[in-house]
């Protein structure tokens, strides 16, 4: 059987572009098959999540030099080919203690007012949290929070010990390219809007 | 054993912090647990500290030290931290 095939070539295209131009593509419809051209991982990463996210099949992820060939399968309806294989989650994420929270962390420090006690404030709440009975699902970081999952950030010991408690931690990866932090992120992974506002817009989420 | 050092303020706490930190101990700001004191406020967790440890926060102008007990009936239950004064 031969798949009606359409290309997307997001190479050069910077985040979220490639996020976009997928989405686009598969909302219009009218292939079996979409591959999607990427230049760098964290690209590759973003749309194979967005595909997920729509409850597309990636079908697979060929490398050739630099450049990444997404294959993604529209609509959990679309049968998969015998050989497509669904990509796993990337960690096996434990069930929180608490209810579906997410904790979205847009600053590095609490509120507005002396920047030492909004930092300081901020350490204690990431300790509390590793304290409380129930653990949020997640915790999202944004603008300057992703100051606090970087190399050297005071709060990093305890975003660990909410990892290993299977808190999900997310950084925004326009914020951390923006304050030339990308190889700086020392714990969970990057994540892009779409997956961010989605994950706001279900379940609770507490805003700090 | 683990200590806590409370302080008479936060700045007191932060400047403490600071100078541990600055002799290469490893001390966490932490808030002060509610066991402790009803008020809000910061205070320093040492880990694993030793007598040298507890003279090291009294110079840096801890107020009290609190010896941390952490209790866990089995591995699946929480684990329960009570605080005794240490003297």
């Amino acid at each position: 059987m031969n798949d009606i095939r359409r290309t997307v070539d997001a190479r050069g295209q910077a985040c979220p572009m490639p996020v976009i131009l997928t989405r686009k593509a598969l909302a219009e419809g009218g292939f079996d098959l979409l591959e999607v051209l990427v230049d760098d991982a964290s690209s590759q990463e973003n749309v194979v999540r967005f595909a997920e996210y729509a409850k597309c099949v990636v079908a697979g992820v060929e490398a050739e030099g630099a450049v990444s060939r997404i294959l993604i399968r529209p609509g959990v309806a679309a049968p998969a080919a015998p050989e497509a294989r669904v990509f796993a989650a990337p960690a096996p994420i434990p069930a929180p203690a608490g209810p579906d929270t997410t904790v979205f962390i847009s600053s590095s420090g609490i509120g507005t007012g002396d920047e030492q006690l909004a930092a300081l404030l901020m350490r204690a709440f990431l300790y509390t949290l590793t304290e409380a009975e129930a653990a949020p699902a997640r915790i999202i970081f944004m603008n300057g929070g992703v100051r606090l999952a970087v190399e050297g950030s005071e709060a990093l010991v305890n975003l660990k010990r909410l990892a290993e408690r299977g808190v999900e931690i997310l950084a925004c990866g326009t914020c951390l390219e923006f304050y030339q932090l990308k190889d700086a992120l020392a714990v969970g992974r990057v994540s892009n809007m779409y997956e961010i506002a989605g994950l706001l817009l279900q379940g609770r989420t507490l805003s700090i | 054993m683990d200590l806590i050092a409370t302080f008479p303020s936060s700045q007191a706490a932060l400047r403490a912090e600071q100078a541990l930190k600055g002799a290469a101990m490893a001390v966490e700001l932490i808030p002060v647990p509610r066991q402790i004191r009803g008020d809000c406020g910061f205070c320093l967790l040492l880990a694993e500290a030793g007598a040298d440890g507890a003279i090291e926060l009294r110079r840096c102008g801890a107020q009290e030290l609190w010896r941390v007990t952490t209790t866990q009936t089995d591995p699946s239950s929480r684990k329960v931290k009570s605080y005794e004064r240490y003297p």
